[in-house]
């Protein structure tokens, strides 16, 4: 409940006022200028029904809000002027959760999603969710109530809800913002808004939108109000001498190196990473959670089961390697040094002397102080700064008018090589799956063999989760909504609501969304189990229940042992147990089909298959599994 | 909220891993046989000690976290060599927080697990 203020405000008023209309919030008090007969109490058009026109223009198909009194005239034009139709509005229990979902959605669908929240307490709530995009480099469109001029707040609440700089909390990791001071101005900043998130690189953005343009009648608006023309920039591209040089290292290479990290924005930047790898015969790392090199990112740039893909021989393929390309790469020191985590912090390089180094990102176009997700300076032979999925097609062209029959030769020879490579890695993978696995609890390379067994022939979309890297050994990633990457700034509590936000995308395509859900993730924000139910979101959730904050009691394990302490109590602080939690009647509780928890591996084929029943009925779902810790 | 370091983790993986594989295909010292009562302490410390945490209950491993410690792991030499002085990112347990007889124990553990069983094929 945020309504305080206007609550407060219509208690005040007179009765017979208040039977024909709650009094507006930022109403001039009566005793300032007594109320008269004449007095205006209605009206028609207000500034958000522009607002709403604005949106509408935008393409919004949803627009996620948790309600608050700030931009109460807006959530009023979005559902009744808008007739809550593109963009429809979905209920959340947490701006956290809204953003979230924004992010996930636009992760399958490559259009932003909108939100509104308040300017204050609602922005609190949701900027961790924002710092996850913007290092996930993914727009979200956020809409903030305000009300700037003091002498229209009501008193109380909404002076504390009332700030002079609403975007200021969150500027350090979105790429733009803007209060705009009259409904033109907000058509402009709106437009303009859109088209800064939608430029390579991606990220947030924020308009604040004033409760008094809101709420005033648009007839006090100056001027003609239109809503601007959007044209998106076409992405950068990289320099066409640059772009030439890194094809020249590249085809002279005996041991090239691809490796891709957010490159694939659409499916073209998967489709172009494998014509590039296969020309080459290069080999390729696409980087997927919990894999080497140890990069936390990724998009579906490369199927997982291409003979070129050295994912899971990363640390070889590295060491190997005498070219090295970083596509849209946000830690490639990281990726070229081996890190360890002693008394005394080292890096060791993980390359082979003499490695030329070439990135390719845009993320060297957008880059603030503040915030550290730029990783350590790495140091490169050839730095592209330019948007890696619109650079390729240059890149592949140069690589060709490059080629020669003896290069081809040996290509093809280097391919076949990595060919064998991949095969066998993968071939030991299924081996070292076979390990634990009528373990009890279910141990998570089971738990991937059973879910792929369930989903294998259906269009399927894993929209959060990693399950320790199995899904990679054991799945067959091809498309590109088959993967959407990971959170980006590491903040706990966005599997939930992003698969969430993922699964509402993929509704429409009639696929099967599949959410790996880590238990303590989701304890962060879990009203948006009820956002999906209301909102008849199809998505099974598989609870990779570990019953703990399982990485920090590794830390705790650590931080004991290095004290000579041992790591008996490591659990305390970090075991999410005693008593342990009902994840399926939570859920029931909110809507969805649950069952669980299922400790016994025997189980859990039949009751991932009546939960996938259940989803394909439309209904999300979720199966509480007890797994080992990793 | 540390995602990326359990990554940082996934280094030190694959070079124990590699010391493993290793291990595994050249001849290895039959190890002593263990008794039932030294397995069984071994696999409440297994527990006990944390070693569970990154390698599984079943020393089965993960990907992400710590590599299979058996059945037919390193030597013994070579494996308490390991916990006493990790070379990447474990936890280095010293004879205080871990005795002689308990790393004993927790070898004979995973030396006597059982082999990998045939998952379902992964068409």
């Amino acid at each position: 409940m945020r309504r305080a203020a206007a609550v407060s405000a219509a208690l005040a008023a007179p009765a017979d006022a208040l039977a024909q209309s709650p009094a507006p919030a930022s109403a001039t008090p009566p005793s300032d200028s007594s109320t008269t007969a004449t007095e205006a109490l209605t009206g028609g058009r207000a500034g958000s029904d522009f607002m709403v026109d604005t949106i509408k223009a935008l393409g919004f198909e949803y627009i996620c809000a948790n309600p608050g009194s700030s931009f109460r005239g807006l959530h009023e034009s979005v559902i009744n002027y808008g007739a809550n139709e593109k963009p429809e509005l979905i209920t959340c229990m947490h701006e956290e959760s809204a953003i979230a979902m924004a992010h996930g959605y636009f992760k399958i669908e490559g259009k932003p999603l909108a939100v509104m929240a308040h300017g204050t307490v609602g922005l609190q709530h949701a900027s961790m969710a924002i710092y996850n995009a913007w290092c996930d480099r993914v727009p979200v469109y956020l809409l903030l109530g305000n009300t700037l001029d003091a002498t229209m707040r009501a008193p109380g609440v909404e002076w504390v809800h009332s700030v002079q700089d609403a975007a200021a909390m969150v500027r350090d990791y979105t790429k733009w913002d803007d209060t705009p001071m009259s409904l033109a101005h907000f058509g402009e900043s709106a437009v303009r808004a859109y088209k800064i998130a939608m430029t390579p690189p991606y990220g947030p953005v924020v308009i604040v939108a004033d409760s008094e343009l809101q709420e005033r009648p648009i007839e006090e608006h100056h001027g003609v109000l239109r809503v601007p023309q959007l044209t998106l920039a076409a992405p950068p591209q990289g320099d066409s001498s640059a772009v030439a040089e890194a094809a020249k290292l590249l085809v002279a290479a005996e041991s090239p190196l691809l490796i891709a990290d957010r490159l694939a924005r659409t499916p073209a930047g998967l489709a172009r990473l494998i014509e590039l790898a296969e020309l080459l015969q290069a080999a390729v790392i696409s980087t997927q959670p919990n894999t080497l090199p140890p990069i936390a990112a990724g998009r579906m740039n490369f199927p997982n089961r291409h003979p070129l893909n050295q994912t899971l021989r990363g640390v070889a393929a590295i060491a190997a390697a005498d070219v090295i390309v970083g596509l849209e790469i946000a830690n490639i020191y990281g990726a070229m040094h081996i890190f360890r985590d002693q008394l005394e912090r080292t890096s060791q390089p993980a390359t082979k002397t003499g490695v030329k180094v070439i990135t390719i990102t845009a993320g060297d176009l957008n880059v603030k102080a503040n915030y550290q997700d730029f990783q350590r300076y790495a140091e490169t032979d050839l730095t592209i700064a330019a948007d890696g999925e619109a650079t390729l097609p240059a890149l592949i062209e140069a690589v060709k008018r490059l080629m020669t029959p003896d290069r081809r030769r040996a290509f093809e020879a280097r391919g076949a090589k990595l060919a064998d490579a991949s095969r066998a890695v993968l071939d030991r993978a299924r081996t070292d799956a076979g390990y634990a696995w009528d373990a009890s609890p279910i141990s998570t390379a089971r738990l991937a063999a059973e879910l792929w067994q369930q989903i294998r022939t259906e269009d399927w979309s894993l929209v959060n989760g990693n399950l320790s890297g199995w899904p990679l050994r054991l799945w067959n990633f091809e498309k590109h909504h088959q993967y959407i990457g990971v959170s980006g700034g590491s903040g706990i509590g966005y599997g939930a609501p992003a698969s969430i936000g993922a699964a509402l995308a993929n509704r429409k395509y009639g696929r099967l969304s599949v959410n790996i859900q880590n238990d303590g993730d989701l304890m962060y924000a879990p009203g948006v189990l009820w956002t999906a139910a209301h909102s008849k979101i199809p998505l099974l959730t598989v609870l990779h229940n570990n019953r703990s904050y399982h990485e920090e009691t590794m830390h705790l394990q650590r931080m004991g042992n290095r004290r000579n302490r041992g790591v008996d109590r490591a659990h305390i602080g970090n075991e999410i147990d005693n008593p342990a939690i009902d994840y399926a009647k939570f859920a029931q509780s909110m809507g969805w089909y649950a069952e669980g928890p299922i400790a016994d591996s025997k189980d859990l084929g039949r009751s991932l298959a009546r939960a996938i029943a259940a989803v394909k009925r439309g209904q999300p779902a979720l199966v509480d599994v007890v797994t080992q810790p990793r | 909220m540390t995602t990326t370091r359990v990554l940082l983790l996934v280094a030190a993986i694959t070079t124990i891993g590699r010391v493993m594989l290793a291990a595994q295909t050249q001849p290895q010292p039959t190890p002593p046989a263990a008794a039932a009562s030294s397995i069984e302490r071994g696999r409440l410390g297994f527990v006990r000690v944390g070693c569970a945490q990154c390698h599984g209950r079943e020393a089965q491993g993960s990907p992400t976290t710590g590599p299979r410690l058996g059945p037919n792991g390193l030597a013994y030499q070579a494996f308490a060599r390991y916990v006493r002085a990790p070379r990447l990112q474990m936890p280095p347990y010293t004879e205080k927080i871990l005795p002689d007889a308990e790393l004993a124990d927790l070898y004979a553990f995973v030396q006597s697990r059982p082999k990998s069983a045939t998952p379902p094929p992964l068409q």
